[in-house]
């Protein structure tokens, strides 16, 4: 019967010019590629049933993953129940597959091939086939479902659909991609959509608002209160429960998760129980509130994990555009005079850690061997005195020429304030006065887009790969409206950008990222600040989780107990015996071990 | 410039206003506190009163910096007195260090090993009031915020009122074309919201503290005018103006030596409550970030940081206390000089 249709599809006239997808025929000279050799990372003890309870602060406006209130954080559990086509292994970062068994890069470097899991098959019953991708990219163009952002992206990133049968299709792109990135940009979060179930007119927004999408994934939505209460099934013969890479995983039958508008309420659930779990990341929490009688009598546990994924990048950046900063001594001189380690120690609890170089977490693209330069007052003076700054004024400040040496920090977030007072006390030390812009954070990032400050206090966020090219290259300095915060224009550096942009070769890529970020050390005008490589929890003994208890991308589990694409777990279970246990003892005051772990199997350097 | 000499009848008005004890002891406690606050560093300094060192005496808490090594120790910065008080006990020999009461500045973060901020008030560690979110003594960040506070709110005052009061005597003095046209520009210039002005300047610029007087005094000297120009019109039309302008006098002759003595009143009745306008204005700007920059010590911040961290009470109650402290006794001075300069009582209608 789908065949059939999709024959009659395919005949049409207006299917066959449709600019989404087109009829076509497989390459002879395809090379299929699967991946079935890299380890497993759940853990084969894991026990199927039981409850987690969870909360949100609040309901979701909208059951859609698109258009109008749907970018809220209730999404992440939606499309982590769409299985993706492949997924990057969490610990080695290779593709493994998902949805798709098989899959082939075309020569022209802008396609990619799939064979569909000739058993996947959408929770309405149906099975996945080719076309619902192709209507997948269709109604992502759609002016119907309202998100002009994801209409340009598809329509920029996307070129066609390649319907070869049933089961074998493939995405071809306006652009060309390393391998990584095909994956990266054209599988990753592409999911097919059900024709049976959206019609993309314009009462699509409202019709499907609060209807339950049919999806392929672990889990589905099998009770809404609305405004209370929002509670996942899980799916008893679910198509893929047996596959390599998900058996063990998405063990809890249930998944409830109640709305509790406040965090501090939220805590006195999980300390009554009614909460399995509760994320302790923050250090007021951990320290702090994390105390007490369940804790001491080993009732519930407390874990540290540390993970490897890319870091986001913050730092100090000097303009280099700025006379002061011409000087590379002066910029060392500032390097040095920076007490970073106090601020970490300090009023970041020794929770943060120093931030080593520009691109952490990117595996073997990531140079291990560069280290943050640490406060130390006799190297500062070493090279400030070498670039004619060695004497001091009345006030302890260096001078040289009557001016003094003094240099404006541009920030934008008033809780930055004792960081950075901090680094001004400290660097008084070295005769160098920092004086302090704070700017409300949409003012302080334009003066850096401007390149008006002297120092940018700011930070990047973490992406799949480095942005060496906006954030220092030399054709985006001395310029304004662009990421290059330093000023970096080093021909040298510019050289090796280009070369990173343009190879394909993930060995060669490493390499040169990896003297990337020697070479942006060497010029030193970018001070890293910190990193939180890590999430904190709080569970309830009766949740149980894999040695280690995570992977090398794993997210915090409590907070994403199902997390999208590649990133995506659901690695923890329930011991039912446990938590019967454990009611009975904290009846009859029966105490455990109290129980911390502090992981750091994937911890970096 | 010479002070008019006193008459008796502001003489009288002067005697009735120390009568008003309420008035009068917050006015004495007000000025000592002012005049405590500009020699700070006496009280509350991370500098030493006196240091003798093998047999030299220095003063270090005024002037440059004195760097470690001119007391024999191992770094090119600021002397840290406590250590060296420290120091000098355990050596014995006779040199020591004189430190104020409380020995911290308003700048320093005290961030021993092992303890976070903030931490809670302790007399051994001389944090009276505690420190706040970044290791800074509480009680050094509130007298020297008091001492920012206070001066701004002079200089504000004063401009606002030299603004002000010219103006406004000018409106009234003139009066006809003059007063018209200034009247309609005042109206305008009022209706400017100015919370959102400074919000916008501030976040294109840091304001500075003589920027944000000007600021401040560019929207804010309109209040006198209109008070200025009444009292004008009242004492033109008097007996005595008349006489001095048929005598010839000229009109800046009028105004000053005339004019203004006699509505010195109105303008004494005002200073206490602009004050007041003025403090709490910075730190109300400065609570939401718009006001001096950081790390300037400042009510405000403190306020901010204080209510952020509720569970470290010291920091929002200090200010708290303080600001109702200080607000009260100015409003005392307020209403003691408002009674005691009530026309009512001295004037008589011939």
């Amino acid at each position: 019967m789908r065949t059939l249709m999709l024959a009659l599809l395919l005949a049409s006239p207006a299917a066959a010019q449709s600019p989404h997808w087109e009829k076509a025929t497989l390459p002879a000279d395809i090379k299929w590629q699967t991946n079935d050799t890299d380890a497993v990372f759940a853990d084969p003890k894991a026990k199927k049933g039981g409850t987690l309870n969870t909360f949100e602060v609040s309901f979701p406006l909208t059951l859609r993953t698109i258009g109008p209130d749907s970018n809220g954080s209730f999404r992440t559990y939606l499309n982590a129940n769409h299985t993706e086509l492949t997924y990057f292994h969490p610990n080695t970062r290779r593709v493994i597959p998902g949805l798709a068994t098989h899959w082939a890069y075309g020569a022209d470097q802008k396609t990619i091939y799939f064979k569909i899991h000739p058993k996947a098959v959408w929770s309405d019953g149906q099975p996945v086939v080719s076309m619902d991708y192709a209507f997948g990219l269709e109604m992502m163009r759609s002016k119907a479902i309202v998100a002009p952002w994801y209409n340009e992206h598809y329509e920029k990133k996307f070129d066609k659909i390649l319907v070869f049968d049933d089961k074998t299709f493939a995405i071809r792109s306006r652009d060309r991609h390393n391998h990584f990135d095909l994956h990266y940009v054209l599988a990753e979060g592409f999911h097919p959509r059900s024709s049976r179930f959206h019609k993309l007119d314009e009462n699509w927004v409202r019709d499907v608002n609060w209807k339950i999408e049919p999806n392929t994934g672990p889990y589905q939505i099998s009770r809404l209160d609305k405004g209370k209460e929002i509670v996942f099934e899980r799916k008893k013969d679910w198509w893929a429960a047996d596959l390599k890479y998900f058996k063990n995983r998405y063990n809890v039958d249930r998944i409830v998760a109640t709305v509790i508008r406040d965090q501090n309420i939220a805590f006195e659930h999980f300390k009554k129980g009614q909460l399995d779990g509760f994320t302790l990341t923050i250090p007021q929490y951990w320290h702090d509130k994390a105390k007490g009688d369940i804790f001491d009598k080993g009732y519930v546990h407390k874990l540290w994990f540390y993970e490897g994924r890319p870091k986001p990048e913050f730092g100090m950046w000097m303009n280099m555009d700025v006379p002061l900063f011409k000087d590379r001594d002066v910029r060392l001189g500032f390097q040095h005079a920076m007490n970073v380690e106090k601020v970490l120690s300090t009023v970041l609890r020794g929770d943060y850690e120093r931030l080593n170089s520009s691109s952490e977490g990117y595996g073997k693209g990531t140079n291990r061997d560069i280290k943050a330069r640490p406060f130390d007052l006799k190297k500062a003076d070493e090279h400030l005195t070498k670039a004619g700054w060695g004497k001091r004024g009345p006030d302890g400040i260096r001078v040289k020429d009557g001016r003094r040496l003094s240099a404006r920090v541009t920030y934008g977030n008033a809780s930055h304030n004792e960081r950075v007072v901090v680094l001004k006390e400290e660097a008084k030390k070295a005769g160098i006065e920092l004086t302090l812009q704070l700017l409300d954070s949409a003012a302080s990032f334009k003066t850096m887009l401007e390149k008006n400050h002297e120092i940018a206090y700011s930070g990047w966020g973490a992406q799949q790969q480095p942005e060496y090219w906006g954030q220092y290259h030399g054709v985006n300095a001395h310029k304004p409206q662009t990421n290059n915060f330093s000023n970096t224009d080093d021909p040298e550096l510019n050289k090796d950008i280009d070369a990173w942009r343009a190879e394909f070769d993930e060995d060669k890529k490493n390499e040169l990222a990896r003297r990337i970020q020697k070479r942006i050390w060497d010029i030193a005008a970018f001070i890293p600040t910190y990193k939180t490589p890590y999430w904190r929890i709080g569970y309830w003994r009766w949740v149980k989780w894999p040695t280690p208890p995570g992977t090398r991308t794993s997210d915090d589990p409590i907070a994403y107990f199902l997390k999208e694409s590649s990133a995506w777990d659901g690695l923890y279970w329930i011991d039912e015996d446990a938590k019967k246990e454990t009611l009975a003892a904290m009846k009859s005051g029966k105490t455990f071990p109290a129980v911390t772990v502090v992981d750091k199997t994937y911890r970096e350097n | 410039m010479i002070l008019p000499r006193l008459d008796p009848l502001t003489k009288k008005k002067f005697a009735r206003f120390a009568r008003i004890r309420r008035g009068w002891w917050s006015a004495v406690i007000l000025t000592a506190a002012i005049v405590m606050s500009f020699f700070a560093e006496l009280f509350v300094s991370n500098r030493a009163l006196v240091v003798r060192h093998e047999g030299r005496w220095s003063f270090p808490a005024y002037g440059a910096i004195r760097p470690g090594t001119e007391f024999g120790q191992d770094y090119q910065y600021e002397t840290n007195y406590r250590r060296l008080k420290k120091t000098f006990e355990e050596a014995g020999r006779g040199d020591f260090v004189l430190l104020p009461p409380v020995p911290y500045n308003a700048y320093e973060n005290d961030l021993p090993e092992g303890v976070y901020p903030p931490t809670a008030p302790d007399f051994s560690s001389r944090h009276f009031l505690g420190t706040d979110t970044s290791g800074r003594d509480v009680l050094a960040r509130l007298i020297y915020g008091f001492r920012t506070a206070i001066i701004f709110s002079l200089l504000l005052l004063l401009c606002n009122y030299v603004v002000g009061i010219s103006i406004g005597c000018a409106m009234g003095y003139y009066g006809g074309a003059f007063d018209m046209f200034f009247q309609r520009l005042i109206e305008i210039w009022s209706n400017v919201p100015f919370l959102y002005v400074i919000i916008i300047v501030a976040s294109i610029m840091v304001p500075n503290f003589f920027s944000l007087i000007f600021i401040m005094m560019f929207f804010g000297w309109m209040g006198m005018t209109w008070y200025m120009r009444t009292a004008t019109y009242k004492q033109k039309i008097r007996e005595y103006v008349q006489a001095a302008r048929a005598a010839g006098a000229h009109d800046s002759y009028i105004i000053f030596r005339h004019i203004l003595p006699n509505t010195i009143s109105v303008i004494v009745t005002f200073i206490p409550f602009s004050v007041s306008g003025g403090i709490v204005a910075l730190t109300s700007l400065d609570y939401l970030g718009f006001g001096l920059p950081p790390p300037t010590p400042s009510w405000g911040e403190l306020l901010r940081q204080g209510t952020n961290r509720l569970d470290s009470i010291w920091m929002a109650a200090s200010v708290v206390a303080s600001m109702i402290a200080l607000l009260t006794m100015v409003t005392f001075v307020g209403e003691a000089v408002r009674e005691a300069f009530d026309p009512r009582r001295h004037t008589v209608y011939e």
